[in-house]
């Protein structure tokens, strides 16, 4: 088998912050134990409402952030904490912000030779290949960010990314910010390079259904675990997990039938300095047990490649999710409010 | 800095002050009736516009019988030479602090910042005037004791913008592509923070002006004959009830140059500094 172009295994973050009463420090697990593997070529897409640690992550597998646990491997080989330039170059990143990633005192031309010249490797006619490979023309390198529009800007961004060849692409919310018109442009655009130079994508995103538009496989992150994981079909077909069941049923829809039902969650995602004994998502499941409060359930595998982290899941087709709304439940949860003080 | 909401005709009256000032400060030493040490007793205190022995005198003499015009001309280098010089200085130190200080943080910041706190809790003409008192009063020490002491707005201000420019994703984005720290400040923070430090720079040249008319008026400043405003306000003050143009001039041409660079620096956004993406559309719309 060859090996994963990204392949990162029990990565952990742990920030230390200041207690509210100002003495002593407590820890906030940013990203717990989180491990997955992209082959080359193909896409991750990584789900999850903010403030769930994905963003960390991807700063993480970037190298933005010193992870505090677990490995990050580049085609098979660990990557050191302080990076060479080699390794930097392997992994590079595309932000959300399309108006705050580019400076706005460069030309476009200067932007995308940035990466070149800091690594010495600067010439003209390669700042003009990566602009006509997303898209623009090399006429636009004379230009200012301010004269471009947030579509434009993005490709900027992604060229200047493809600029030191990497293998892996991080894309960080890379779309979010854009209208929808654009955004599929956009990810039209990342296909077509993913084809074209063989890149692999860890394609971070709120929005499901963009997701589902760009992924091979899906990780469903919570509070900073991944809650469930496997190919786009069977994550999206038959999701196993109770949180992913929620969200998807949250998905909006054009088909009536599906429209029917909804799981709603209550309450916010628990403060992460406070995380809940055991099942992390327990405090807002609506197939909470008392077992859950005790016993953490593992990222198991149910079929395959698909894997859950729920003592209770069981893949369920979409259209039968009505079934599962929190109104069909036994008992009321309790525990949603006590996180939060 | 705030944006520029005042009309044009504004604009256009403080551009004609300072416009004038300046052309004083730069023209007048090249006429030939520029003198401004001369001294002719019987020609003193002569009011402005007065003609005395076949020659004209735009803006009168002195007590001594000097050309005021031409004093005015020679003041204006002097005090804008000091000026321009102190401003360079602490612009220097100011912005080096400042960026270190934010770039780092921790006990650099921690030490920048409580150099500030310091330099603040004193106040600079007191400084000044220990320092002279000390070292006698010389020109070039009060040029750099002026521009010691006045780092600490640009220090702030930059020590403010690098701490949210190092979380900008353009920043963020050379790091990830092996940018490191001098490549970041050199390319990135530099060039994005240097447009506030030159608005700042016009009010602080202002200040630094005021400043050593009034060390000028108290004596410790630049020393007779060669004259500067605020030597020339001190001079005229004892002729202030019978002639008060004396230092009534002086105190204008401070006044023209000072108000002039503000009016016209808040007039000044940047070109490509983060917040002038706005006003770029602005400008297009």
């Amino acid at each position: 088998m060859r090996a994963a172009a990204l392949e990162v295994a029990g990565l952990s973050k742990e920030f230390h912050v200041r207690n509210s009463s100002g003495w002593g420090r407590r820890a906030l697990r940013a990203v717990d134990d989180v491990s997955f593997a992209i082959p080359p070529g193909r896409t991750l897409g990584l789900v999850g409402e903010s403030g769930c640690g994905k963003s960390t992550l991807g700063r993480m597998i970037v190298g933005l952030i010193p992870p505090t646990g677990g490995t990050i491997r580049l085609g098979g080989e660990t990557v050191r904490a302080s990076r060479s330039a080699a390794e930097r170059r392997g992994i590079q990143m595309v932000f959300q912000d399309p108006y705050a990633s580019l400076d706005p005192r460069m030309t476009i031309h200067e932007v995308v030779a940035e990466p070149l010249r800091i690594n010495g490797l600067y010439s003209a006619g390669k700042v003009d290949r990566l602009l006509t490979q997303v898209g623009l023309s090399p006429d636009a390198g004379q230009r200012r960010p301010a004269q471009f529009s947030g579509g434009q800007r993005q490709r900027i961004a992604i060229a200047r990314a493809l600029a030191l060849d990497p293998r892996v692409l991080i894309l960080d919310e890379a779309v979010s910010a854009l209208d929808v018109s654009i955004q599929a442009q956009i990810v039209n655009l990342l296909r077509r390079l993913q084809r074209d130079l063989g890149l692999s994508y860890l394609f971070i995103s709120h929005d499901l259904s963009v997701v589902r538009h760009i992924s091979d496989e899906v990780a469903v992150m919570y509070l900073g675990r991944i809650v469930e994981s496997g190919p786009r079909a069977a994550v999206f077909g038959a999701p196993a997990h109770p949180y992913t069941q929620a969200l998807l049923s949250a998905v909006p829809s054009v088909h009536r039938r599906d429209r029917t039902s909804r799981i709603v969650l209550e309450g916010d995602l628990p403060n992460p300095l406070d995380r809940p004994e055991g099942c992390v998502f327990r405090s807002r499941c609506f197939k909470a047990a008392p077992r859950c409060a005790t016993e953490a359930p593992a990222l198991a595998a149910l079929d395959g490649d698909h894997r859950a982290a729920c003592h209770f899941a069981e893949p369920t087709p979409r259209d039968r999710l009505a079934r599962l709304a929190p109104a069909d439940r036994p008992e009321e949860k309790t525990a949603s409010k006590e996180d939060h003080p | 800095m705030m944006p520029a909401p005042l009309g044009s005709w504004s604009m256009s009256f403080a551009a004609l002050m300072l416009g004038t000032i300046l052309a004083v400060i730069v023209v007048v030493p090249f006429l030939p009736f520029y003198d401004p040490f001369e001294q002719d007793i019987m020609s003193g205190l002569l009011r402005p516009g007065t003609e005395q022995d076949g020659r004209f005198y735009v803006l009168g003499t002195d007590f001594l019988g000097r050309d005021m015009l031409s004093r005015i001309a020679l003041a204006g280098r002097v005090s804008l030479m000091i000026a321009l010089s102190a401003v360079a200085i602490s612009l220097v130190i100011g912005v080096l602090l400042g960026l270190l200080a934010g770039w780092f943080r921790g006990p650099v910041e921690n030490l920048v910042m409580g150099l500030a706190d310091l330099q603040l809790a004193v106040p600079r003409i007191l400084v000044v005037i220990a320092v002279t008192a000390v070292l006698g009063p010389d020109l070039i020490t009060l040029t750099i004791l002026l521009g010691l002491t006045s780092w600490v707005s640009y220090g702030r201000v930059a020590r403010a913008m690098a701490l949210s420019l190092r979380e900008r994703e353009f920043v963020l984005s050379a790091t990830t592509q092996g940018a490191g720290t001098g490549w970041n400040l050199r390319r990135h923070v530099l060039p994005n923070v240097m447009p506030q430090m030159l608005i700042l720079s016009s009010y602080e040249l202002g200040q630094i002006i005021v400043i050593e008319a009034a060390l000028s008026y108290l004596g410790l400043g630049v020393q007779p004959p060669v004259p500067s405003w605020g030597l020339m306000i001190s001079e005229g003050q004892q002729f202030l009830e019978v002639e008060p143009y004396l230092s009534l001039l002086p105190g204008l041409a401070i006044f023209m140059l000072v108000a002039g660079a503000q009016f016209l620096s808040q007039r000044f956004t940047p070109e490509g500094a983060p917040d002038a993406d706005l006003a770029a559309m602005r400008r297009r719309r």
